[in-house]
């Protein structure tokens, strides 16, 4: 299945001179939604390029600044790194080999590109790092800047170009008030030129809070600034101080982040959708770089809510779920796990976990069983629009809404799913074992059917009589079916069908020649 | 339980105690299960008044000092009924009207438990409810307007659900003041009423030979009522045979038994209607209209039944004293002393109805000719009960049987008090239903043997629901209508409750109306949201027919059979269940997608790993299929070569063809269908369930905008799969097989349905142009148009899009100046001309805007996103 597709890739970097290791585990995912897009002649199929907008390859003097090499290299010799995974995201591919080069050159370590990432390109890929043995990371480009914790990290920032004095100007417009409270927060490839951004807008606006990256976990680094000091001088005693996706800012005391307006610096995409959930009460603006156009975000926050809360509806719904692991990066990834596994046992669900790198519709469709999935992703990864897949994913925090009779739909929305564990901002204990006896029964507004929280345990053991011998019960034994055998009984399939005797035999005959996508006997139209 | 306190009279009550209530719903034989159905202001509640003032009711002795009824504050407002209303009667018949009962029967007490409906279309639901757990019906009809729409309808659901129905001709004061009818038009009026619900009555029911025998409606055996519910009188032929009968037996002998009475009775009945007439001079009946000698008689029915009726009127009407006077003393008429000093209208209303009241005469005409529980279940079960006709249920259901197990049929939820919660209303058919019993709660979904929709749980209350006042009781043998507490959180809207444990459902109830009408309704503040779920699924609960539904695109919908019910219903979303302020969006139609033509090449999609590929066309059904399935005549349930005979003979299929559909859908059941045509194809049977996945996705979400499909055939023409079965898991198959079925309907020149209503207005013929003018720019066509034989009025027929029916009423009043009135109810879907791919026709309006509302991408997807190449 995956021989052909890679094997194209590989002939691809071999004619390249420098040795490397190459992860395909999950691009082939990815050819397969791109597939569909193209119409699939075998001439094509050859040549088929990969939808990514490749970029010229960097120049020569440009690499230095762009990469931050000199950087790099300081950062390797100082912590003595001999192994260096240098993790791209696909659209920086083209440099990777020059990068890769001038570090070698300047470092004396031995790098390892990382071209391609199980998850996300976002988060850090621990586990192909420590394939070859990599004593770091060095992640390039847009990061989640969710932490990690197996290896340390420099994160290295493409060092997008933003016209300061167009978006200063794009902010007035926006708000005209001077006295508003505004929150800034960029893209983290923008980050470079905040500052400068800053230094325009700071005097006219007195309210202005602005974020600051911050990588949690003991050893992640950010290019540009040392090992983040712990405490800003700078801010007053009793502010309150609000750090999360690796964004930190401070509120002027007695104010509420809802008090706030927010004006994001990139382009629309994940991490500003993450924000807006996450900080639904905010009303949001954007400075688009590319477009050069600030404008107010009108996407609806009310109507993403409830299109989430459906979702909710639909765990709700749901029997059998399946875990979806979607990081092995973001710390505490196995506790999340480990968390829902019991929330979903206690509402009276199975669960059933599954590990597949990238996630496209006919790996998940594979699993018919399976009601509705929860993924476990960083925060930007999370929100997935699953209108395309065959059955609904979920993140986290819907499925706890779902399960946890304890926790009520507040508005709040949490897209970190460390929130959710002990000690998290958001968490919510389970109910007691004794508490959920009382079966109570709701109506489903997507089915239209009843469904009972506590299938499980909902008979009553009958034996009261004292009588040791207890009637053979019908509904009872029928109650204890196994999910996924009365799933297997309602397929009208349900195994290969030992039609002996009645299949002739036949001799062996020429099959059809060629490649899956076009057999030569179809011809090549 | 609810209904107008304007027209509410006071009445004399009767207290029972509830032992006593509960010892006459153990004489089976004598209890009357009736519903009052009719159209639309045809005067339903103002006759239930009249048969309430007649007979006791049975009330607690609380309800002597608080009115009795409990109303809606938007009932009284509107002027309309919008919930069914229960009440219970206690009739005694006098011994000589006993001997007119042909069923059996256990004294002369009877209960009568009657349930008055609402009778405008959007409301028919809780007709279909009041329907099941009754076994007669009392049809009115304005004798003014005749039989309307929604007569038909009501009239039509009732005969499919084996209700005996007889005829009740409200108004006739109207016909005599307002028209100034001759006594013979009157009669040909009448005449006409009668044979137009008998042609409706043949129509959907059964045969004379059926098992309800002859259930036609006939004067001469008295199932027709004649009268006025405003002014409280009316009468059956037997009112008047039996005055003419005393008359005639005068003469002769003095004694007679009530059987004998009876029968001469009949005899004279049979003399008052049709082509009867009679010899006034002579005092003889003849059988022709000219006599030998040339002479005219006049009908016997315009004679001696209608003649006195006019004189009375006429002489009261038009203030001749003496006359009044002499007629009063000849009809043996007492008149209260403050009665006597009346004149005009009010003293007419007071002799009439005291000659002849109406309470009594439909008391007897419901008691008499309406059947019992025992009667009734005999012929009713096997359309009430899924499983055999000879378990024990099944037996305890024909034999109205107490000691049979309990098999009672729950037909709707009725709000309590108590927030949330919900009387279970029904009807019991088989044993008794006692509190604290335990019961085997089955919902609509339930299949025996398994434990879907099934609960075991006990009985915490049954009461006896009377208005707002609830009764408990111990028990409550068949026959008798109940309600149960703590059964609702158990049940969707309707179930079966039994303690058989065999036992298999009872049939669902089927609507003679959709939800076609809807409305996305959203919490103001987004932390209200479970407020908000939480308030539709008790809205979902409180109302038979209402659709509470969360979309994919998170759009909360309410979806109602028309405008005014969607308004009460967000009313009571928004006033009683969520209780937080909601925002509205205006109406919207549900829209189907449908295919015009077969498929214009075969259709090929390749799994995502290349390996299978599926061949697939889609065509249109031919007409009438799609109907048909709705009707039930073609089923996911039905056996497999019956249907594809049933298809073969009516639509021409293939049977080979017929016999291989694979299944229905969406969900399983709609009318789509997917058909294998493919000849000798390996592996088949093993990909049928995935491809059946695709199926049921597709179908439920079109390719144009996302709605449902309908009458669209797709056939499997032919399929290559990889040898090995990892390469056609699910995972290739299910999105290959949508993307294949997608790419048959956009070959398949792709079409919108919308769906249609079939209005009546009723209007003078001077209103006839305006509404001309209204239809015709709402894009609606007159289909039929008729005039009310002996009025000015003018009835016309048309299709009305439901589209265009948002504030058809209002319009349609500003430009008759208030003189039509229009019943719009669903009656079919009809394709949207145009090219829903051609973004400025109007089915490519529609589709962009629901692809908008449901925030989808822009435009129809192109049919490369899902044709493959060889």
């Amino acid at each position: 299945m995956c021989g052909f597709d890679s094997l194209v890739i590989f002939v691809y970097y071999l004619t390249l001179p420098l040795k490397f290791v190459l992860f395909y585990r999950s691009l082939l995912a990815f050819f397969a939604t791109m597939a569909e897009a193209f119409s699939s002649s075998s001439e094509t199929v050859i040549r088929r390029s990969i939808n990514v907008e490749v970029k010229a390859n960097t120049s020569g003097e440009k690499l230095e600044e762009f990469y931050d090499i000199k950087e790099t290299c300081e950062f390797i010799r100082e912590h003595n790194f001999d192994k260096v995974a240098l993790q791209f995201p696909d659209e920086l591919l083209v440099d990777s080999v020059a990068v890769a080069q001038e570090i070698e050159r300047n470092s004396h370590a031995k790098t390892f590109i990382l071209g391609d990432t199980s998850y996300g390109s976002c988060c850090v890929d621990e586990v192909a790092a420590e394939h070859v043995g990599a004593s770091c990371i060095v992640h390039y480009g847009s990061a989640c800047l969710s932490p990690s914790n197996r290896l340390p990290v420099l994160y290295i920032f493409e060092k997008r170009p933003l016209d300061v004095e167009l978006c200063a100007s794009s902010f007035r417009e926006l708000y005209p008030d001077t006295q508003t409270h505004v929150i800034l927060l960029c893209d983290v490839n923008y980050n470079h030129a905040i500052d400068g951004l800053l230094a325009l807008l700071s005097p006219e606006y007195p309210n202005l809070a602005v974020s600051e990256l911050v990588v949690g976990g003991g050893q992640c680094f950010i290019h540009g600034r040392k090992q983040m000091d712990k405490t800003c001088p700078s801010e007053p005693e009793n502010s309150l101080v609000i750090s999360q996706f690796g964004r930190r800012f401070s509120l002027k005391c007695g104010t509420a982040v809802t008090d706030y307006r927010m004006f994001y610096v990139g382009l629309e995409g994940a991490t500003l959708r993450n924000f807006m959930m996450t900080w639904n009460r905010c009303s949001f603006c954007s400075f688009d770089p590319v477009s050069l156009k600030g404008r107010t975000e009108s996407i609806n926050v009310n109507r993403a809510l409830m299109k989430r809360y459906y979702a909710i509806e639909r765990a709700k719904d749901a029997n059998v779920v399946g875990i979806l692991v979607g990081t092995l990066g973001v710390v505490d990834y196995l506790s999340i796990i480990q968390q829902l596994k019991e929330t979903i046992h206690r509402a009276g669900k199975k669960s059933y976990m599954f590990l597949m790198g990238k996630l496209n519709v006919p790996k998940l469709a594979n699993f018919m069983e399976i009601d509705i999935f929860v993924l476990i992703a960083c925060p930007e990864n999370s929100l997935l629009d699953s209108s395309e897949f065959y059955k609904p994913i979920v993140t986290p925090f819907e499925m706890e809404v779902a399960c946890n009779k304890k926790r009520e739909w507040s508005g709040e929305y949490v897209t970190d799913f460390r929130h959710l564990l002990p000690g998290g901002g958001s968490h919510v204990p389970l109910a007691d074992q004794q508490e959920d006896v009382d079966d109570e029964t709701d109506v489903s507004l997507i089915t239209g059917a009843l469904r009972s929280q506590n299938l499980m345990n909902s008979e009553p053991v009958e034996s009261s009589f004292g009588s040791s011998v207890v009637l053979r019960n019908q509904t009872l034994t029928v109650a204890n079916a196994d999910s996924a055998a009365s799933f297997l009984a309602g397929r009208s399939w349900r195994g290969l069908e030992p039609a002996l005797g009645d299949a002739p035999v036949v001799k062996v005959v020429e099959g059809r020649k060629g490649i899956a996508i076009a057999y030569e006997d179809e011809g090549t139209s | 339980m609810y209904f107008f306190p304007s027209k509410l009279v006071l009445y004399p009550q009767v207290n029972f105690t509830v032992d006593q209530i509960r010892a006459i719903m153990d004489k089976k034989a004598n209890i009357r299960n009736m519903s009052v159905i009719a159209h639309v202001d045809h005067g339903k509640s103002t006759l239930t008044d009249s048969l309430v003032s007649k007979a006791g009711i049975i009330a607690s002795a609380r309800a002597g000092e608080t009115r009795f009824t409990d109303t809606r504050k938007d009932e009284q407002e509107r002027c309309i009924t919008i919930k069914s209303t229960a009440i219970s009667m206690y009739y005694e018949l006098s011994e000589n009207d006993l001997a007119f009962i042909k069923q059996s029967k256990d004294g002369s007490g009877f209960l009568i438990n009657l349930i008055d409906s609402p009778g405008h279309v959007d409301f028919s639901s809780e007709v279909t409810a009041a329907l099941r757990v009754t076994d007669g019906a009392l049809v009115v009809v304005d004798c003014v307007s005749g039989v309307c729409v929604q007569t038909e309808t009501v009239l039509r659901q009732a005969i499919c659900e084996r209700i005996k129905p007889v005829l009740m001709m409200n108004k006739m004061d109207r016909a005599l003041l307002e028209l100034q009818l001759e006594p013979e038009d009157l009669y040909q009026t009448f005449q006409r009423i009668v044979e137009s619900v008998n042609v409706i009555i043949s129509t959907y029911g059964e045969d004379e030979n059926g098992p309800m025998g002859n259930i036609m409606v006939d004067p001469v055996i008295g199932t027709v009522g004649f009268g006025s519910g405003l002014h409280g009188w009316a009468f059956t032929l037997k009112q008047f045979a039996e005055m003419y009968a005393a008359k005639f037996a005068a003469k002769g002998n003095t004694q007679m038994t009530p059987v004998e009475r009876c029968k001469k009775v009949e005899d004279m009945m049979k003399k008052l209607w049709g082509d009867r007439y009679y010899d006034t001079e002579n005092g003889k009946f003849v059988k022709s209209a000219i006599g030998a000698d040339g002479k005219k008689y006049s009908r016997t029915f315009c004679a001696l039944i209608l003649d006195p009726i006019f004189k009375v009127f006429d002489a009261i009407m038009n203030f001749k004293k003496e006359e009044t006077a002499k007629l009063i003393q000849k009809l043996d008429i007492k008149l209260d002393a403050d009665d006597k000093t009346k004149e005009g209208k009010p003293l007419l209303k007071a002799v009439m109805r005291r000659w002849l009241p109406a309470g009594e005469a439909l008391l007897q005409m419901i008691t008499i000719h309406l059947p019992s529980p025992v009667t009734a279940q005999k012929y009713r079960c096997e359309l009430l009960y899924e499983g055999p006709g000879d378990d024990e249920a099944a037996m305890g259901i024909k034999n109205c049987d107490p000691k049979a197990p309990l098999m009672m049929y729950i037909s709707k939820m009725v709000p309590t008090s108590d927030k949330g919660r919900f009387y279970a209303f029904g009807r019991v058919f088989s044993g008794s239903v006692s509190t604290g019993l335990k019961v085997r709660i089955m919902g609509p979904n339930f299949v025996p043997g398994k434990k879907e929709d099934l609960y075991l749980k006990p009985i915490q209350r049954t009461i006896l629901m009377m208005g707002r006042y609830v009764e408990p009781i111990e028990d409550v043998p068949c026959g008798n209508i109940v309600g149960l507490v703590g059964v609702d959180q158990y049940l969707v809207k309707t179930g079966t409750i039994t303690t058989f444990e065999q036992a298999h459902n009872m049939r669902v109830m089927k609507f003679s109306v959709s939800p076609v009408v809807r409305v996305a309704v959203e919490a103001k503040n987004p932390a209200d949201l479970p407020k908000l779920v939480e308030g539709l699924k008790r809205l979902s609960k409180s109302d038979p027919m209402v659709q509470c539904i969360i979309e994919e695109s998170g759009e909360h919908i309410v979806a109602g059979a028309g405008e005014l019910h969607l308004e009460i219903c967000l009313k009571d979303l928004e006033e009683d269940h969520a209780c937080i302020p909601i925002k509205k969006s205006d109406p919207v139609v549900s829209y189907r997608e449908t295919v015009s033509a077969e498929s214009s090449l075969m259709c090929l999609s390749k799994s995502p790993n290349k390996h299978n590929r599926l061949f697939m066309k889609a065509r249109p059904f031919e007409e009438g299929l799609a109907e048909d399935m709705e009707k039930g005549e073609v089923t996911h349930r039905q056996e497999m070569k019956a249907r594809a005979r049933y298809l073969a003979d009516k639509y021409e299929w293939d049977v080979g063809e017929a016999r291989k559909i694979w299944c229905f859908g969406p969900d399983g059941n709609g009318p789509n269908l997917l058909v294998d045509v493919t000849k000798g194809v390996q592996y088949l049977n093993e990909i049928k369930d995935s491809v059946v996945a695709g199926f049921q996705w597709a179908a439920k979400e079109g390719v144009l905008c996302e709605e449902n499909m309908r009458a669209i055939r797709f056939d499997i023409h032919d399929v290559t799969l990889h040898t090995d079965a990892i390469h056609r898991g699910g995972g290739q198959i299910i999105p290959t097989a949508r993307r294949v079925l997608y790419a048959c309907q956009l070959t398949a020149e792709p079409r919108i349905m919308e769906p249609v209503y079939l209005v009546e207005i009723q209007c003078p013929e001077t209103a006839m142009g305006g509404i001309y003018g209204v239809l015709t720019r709402r894009r609606g066509h007159v289909f039929e148009e008729s005039r009310v034989m002996g009025t000015p009025m003018y009835v016309i027929k048309a299709y009305l899009p439901v589209m265009e029916s948002f504030g058809f009423t209002a319009d349609l009043r500003s430009n008759t100046g208030g003189q039509a009135f229009p019943q719009c109810v669903f009656d079919h879907w009809q394709i949207l001309s145009g090219n829903p791919l051609e973004a400025t026709s109007r089915p490519g309006v529609v589709v962009m805007e629901t692809r908008k509302r449901k925030g989808l991408k822009e435009g129809v997807p192109a049919l490369d996103n899902y044709l493959d190449k060889l």
